[in-house]
């Protein structure tokens, strides 16, 4: 029983992470909050149910839905973001315009009811006195490779180091000559592409609908805020807090308790501690 | 005074259409101009506190919300130890709001407050937690809210049903109301609440605390969102969940930023309109109308940041000597990331 229940909460620790990834990398790098991060969790759901219905079969849509949404990605940073990245609050406003005109034309091309994509595979693993379903397992497997993934990107490959420059200096990395309008094209694309990857991993076990982005997009901000927006190790640390304490109260007490329990506590420490929990853990232990 | 300044001449002609609109418009026509109106006064409330102090919040339907559920109740004599009425449901619906955004204000500004983005997301959280307690609460009525809340009665034995009455009190109200916020924003205090949108920590230097100074901004505005939800509330007579939460948060948002949020009046016309729209377009366009509003919002927010409305309105009161453009301008471009 515990044991289930820890599993329970770690994967949904795990999918809040995987959902907040490519928040965190967007915040912390271009300091544009994406409202519209959501609607390209749900662009990546949509890319699977189509690449299905093409015949394409999941796997394929799997590996479709990153790079279609980071296509669209790309398109939304030349038309909309790049425009606005000096007024901060505006990059706010701006996506999230985008986020109602994605959604609404998710309803339009595909109408406004729910539907549901069955996972790969469906068997459990384990044996008589614990047994867990298999794709749960893989979903976090997959989060944790796309940390990995982000985590060796930022710094491991060049591409990183430019990037951790520009976090650090912009107007110096710029001097140095680095491309940082080519650097912010694709640090969203990148971003939009783990979004709909989330979205594409996690389509088979909540139901595919046009309000689906909704349900992860504020669990994860609030991650991303309390843990510390700055490194990556913030967001672990805020998704662990919030999915953590989410699953027990809601197994424990109930689902309304938990909602409203980790919302305030959330809001308590965003103001307490602005710069994130990892960042105070940080300083102490210098 | 000689004349007007051209921004007045606006106002007043607003007010005279508003006036003289009954004369022409069927009672349908007329209650949903009455319905509008509240819309309009609770986008004024979020232009004054954006568009003035430069507090983006993502959850203003919950002083709204806050305002609609004390009326009902008070109105209904469930809120034991208060009296039950329509004068006291009002009272209530000013005091309840203007008290919560005050400790919010306390809470989230004092020291080294939040701002921006962060604020947004905090007030986006709390629209939620507001929502999801009005739901789940069955003494405020749960998801079904709150039914029959008895008619408006300014003294025994008169109700205020008829839509045309009952439209004169409510622009009566709401026009009380604007005058305020417009007079704030004229005051000393207005000015210095714009310091604070230009350069906070600068408007600190200079010895005004504005931390205090935007926590009554947001008191004032939070009230005024109030009287907004009881006007609603006087109107339709009941409160459901949805008035509180996070789906009316941004649809002012909407509103407010499509008509201009650095004039009260154009925040106004801009919910106006955008409400008349969408009840004469949307069964000809159907799904096709909040794609179009969500497109048109974000040319707005991209190429015109001072509103459709207020935009061509700020350049013609420019031309014009009776006013100091740069005094009322909303400066948009001016919250950089540092970098």
């Amino acid at each position: 029983m515990t044991a289930l229940l820890l599993l329970d909460a770690l994967g949904f620790v795990l999918a809040i992470l995987l959902v907040a990834m490519g928040l965190v990398i967007v915040f912390g790098m271009m300091r544009v909050i994406n409202m519209a991060h959501g609607e390209l969790f749900l662009l990546g759901a949509y890319t699977l149910l189509v690449a299905e219905q093409l015949g394409l079969g999941f796997w394929a849509g799997l590996l479709l839905a990153p790079l279609v949404v980071g296509a669209i990605g790309l398109l939304l940073e030349a038309l909309v973001i790049r425009h606005i990245y000096h007024r901060f609050l505006d990059t706010i406003l701006a996506t999230f315009g985008l986020s109602l005109v994605i959604k609404q034309g998710v309803v339009l091309l595909f109408g406004p009811e729910s539907r549901t994509v069955e996972p790969p595979f469906s068997f459990r693993l384990g044996g008589e006195a614990l047994s867990y379903p298999a794709y749960r397992l893989f979903i976090m497997a997959m989060s944790l490779a796309v940390v990995w993934l982000t985590f060796h990107l930022l710094r491991r490959t060049r591409f990183g180091l430019m990037a951790r420059a520009v976090v650090a200096n912009r107007s110096m990395a710029s001097c140095l000559g680095i491309d940082t309008r080519r650097l912010d094209r694709w640090t969203f694309a990148y971003g939009a592409a783990l979004a709909g990857f989330a979205g594409a991993v996690m389509a088979p076990i909540m139901s595919v609908d046009p309000q689906m982005g909704m349900g992860f997009l504020v669990p994860a901000f609030l991650a991303i805020l309390t843990g510390g927006a700055q490194h990556l190790a913030g967001a672990m640390l805020g998704a662990g807090l919030i999915g953590g304490t989410d699953t027990l109260i809601a197994r424990l007490v109930s689902p309304v308790a938990a909602q409203l329990i980790v919302l305030a506590a959330a809001i308590v420490v965003i103001r307490l501690c602005p710069d994130g929990l990892a960042a105070r853990l940080g300083r102490g232990r210098r | 005074m000689a004349r007007l300044c051209r921004l007045d001449r606006i106002h007043l002609a607003l007010a005279l259409l508003l006036l003289l609109l009954p004369l022409v418009l069927s009672d349908w026509h007329l209650t949903q101009l009455s319905q509008f109106l509240t819309y309009g006064l609770l986008a004024a409330s979020l232009a004054f506190l954006w568009g003035q102090a430069g507090v983006l919040s993502f959850g203003h339907a919950l002083f709204f919300g806050l305002g609609a559920y004390a009326m009902s109740l008070a109105s209904m004599g469930r809120i034991p130890f208060w009296p039950a009425g329509s004068w006291s449901g009002l009272l209530l619906a000013l005091l309840l709001p203007a008290l919560v955004a005050r400790l919010l204000g306390w809470f989230l500004f004092h020291g080294q407050g939040l701002r921006g983005a962060y604020l947004g997301i905090v007030l986006l959280a709390l629209a939620l937690i507001a929502e999801r307690v009005a739901t789940s609460w069955a003494y405020v009525g749960g998801m079904n809210g709150l039914m029959n809340v008895p008619a408006f009665s300014p003294w025994p034995g008169l109700e205020l049903v008829e839509p045309r009455p009952l439209y004169y009190a409510l622009l009566l109200v709401t026009g009380l109301a604007m005058l305020l916020l417009e007079a704030v924003t004229r005051s000393r205090f207005g000015l210095v609440l714009r310091a604070i949108q230009e350069d906070e920590r600068r408007t600190a230097f200079t010895g005004f605390d504005t931390a205090a100074c935007k926590a009554t901004a947001l008191t004032l505005s939070g009230m005024v969102a109030g009287l907004a939800g009881a006007l609603f509330v006087i109107q339709f007579g009941f409160v459901s969940p949805p008035l509180i939460g996070f789906g009316l948060s941004t649809e002012v948002l909407v509103w407010t930023a499509l008509g201009g949020r650095s004039l009260l009046a154009a925040a106004f016309i801009g919910a106006l309109a955008v409400r008349w729209l969408e009840s004469s377009l949307s069964e000809w366009l159907g799904a096709f109308w909040p794609l179009a509003l969500g497109l048109l919002f974000v040319l707005v927010v991209v190429l015109l940041p001072r509103g459709l409305v207020a935009e061509p309105w700020l350049r013609w009161a420019a031309r014009a000597n009776g006013l100091d453009p740069a005094a009322r301008e909303g400066k948009p471009g001016d919250h950089h990331a540092e970098d």
